[in-house]
């Protein structure tokens, strides 16, 4: 009894090991079992680490593919209706820029920075279905890379809203009306913090998601190590997950590109 | 007798528990809606994901919190 609590305990060990392996940014890239492709580790400039890492090369290659996509595959057409490729890749274009441009940032705006919210709605799609794909890593279960581009979404915020109420309207905007005037001691604080509060949302909602879900997805992979044989049954579960994760990953982006429309909307357009 | 491991896990326990209510909630009213007026399902659905989206970004974070405190 005591020999099989040691093997499933030191087993629960191997698991963590395993499921970290998976998860954790490192210094190289392990395409296949027993093959490992270092990559440029140390590069420091100015002080700032800026050596390739596995998660930063899965950046560099979802780019590569949502280039790939729009730049070979997709074909232009006049007169014809589209097909194949061309014809998905323009639903989910008009999806993002009708759905979700265009209801939140109106007419004008919303067609002027669909490119913006296409960019990243195809970036964060590719690099959530790249985590799907054996050979490749997750790079936004990393919270460096949703951070990244949290952080542009909350440049855009302030960009935005300087640029179209100037910078009297920006402050307003911290300013609701139709409150008396010394409650602004304390209302104008927690706007200005929720100003940057959003983009951490938004940070740790993709964060979190895409790692949840892989180790999820691990951990029920991992009791085939723990149980040899009798965790086998388990795979059908974690193939269960992984349809789910399918799913997460459409809906992480598009929620990803809504919430980014919405709060730069807010700032754009304080009324609404 | 209480690990932090244990405290842990049963954190993540409540998150589940407090998450679950929310969106809940929110899909039984969309449900509601829907029923009501199928015409309008696209509008509700899109606000029944905003707002389960911001439960859920929540929820994560207290899973990570968690998480954290597993390590420590």
């Amino acid at each position: 009894m005591s020999s099989a609590v040691a093997s499933v305990s030191s087993g629960g060990q191997d698991v963590s090991e395993y499921i970290i392996h998976h998860l954790v940014n490192s210094d190289s890239w392990h395409p296949l079992p027993g093959v490992g492709v270092p990559l440029l580790g140390d590069i420091h400039l100015f002080g700032i680490d800026l050596g390739l890492t596995l998660h930063s090369l899965m950046l560099i290659i979802a780019g590569g593919i949502v280039y790939f996509l729009f730049g070979f595959l997709y074909k232009k057409h006049s007169g014809r209706a589209p097909s194949g490729m061309t014809n998905m890749l323009e639903f989910l274009v008009l999806f993002v820029r009708d759905e979700i441009c265009i209801n939140y940032l109106g007419e004008e705006d919303g067609k002027r920075l669909a490119p913006f919210f296409l960019n990243f709605f195809f970036l964060v799609l590719v690099m959530n279905l790249m985590g799907l794909i054996p050979i490749f890593s997750t790079a936004t279960a990393n919270i460096n890379v949703t951070m990244g581009l949290a952080l542009i979404t909350l440049t855009m915020m302030i960009v935005g809203g300087i640029g179209k109420n100037g910078l009297v309207g920006f402050i307003h905007i911290f300013l609701p009306p139709g409150v008396p005037k010394p409650i602004y001691v304390i209302l104008f604080p927690i706007e200005v913090m929720g100003l940057f509060i959003k983009p951490f949302a938004l940070t740790m909602r993709l964060y979190a998601n895409m790692l949840g879900g892989h180790i999820v997805i691990f951990s029920l992979l991992g009791l085939i190590i723990t149980f040899g044989w009798f965790g086998l049954p388990a795979l059908g579960l974690a193939l269960f997950i992984f349809f789910l994760e399918l799913l997460v990953a459409f809906i992480q982006a598009y929620v990803f590109t809504m919430l980014s429309a919405m709060f730069v909307g807010s700032m754009m357009h304080p009324s609404h | 007798m209480f690990s932090a491991p244990g405290l842990a896990a049963v954190g993540a326990g409540i998150v589940v528990l407090g998450a679950g209510l929310g969106i809940g909630r929110i899909a039984g009213s969309a449900m509601d809606g829907i029923a009501r007026q199928p015409e309008a399902s696209n509008k509700i659905q899109t606000a029944m994901i905003i707002g389960a989206a911001l439960i859920e970004g929540v929820a994560f974070f207290c899973a990570v919190v968690c998480l954290l405190a597993l390590n420590k």
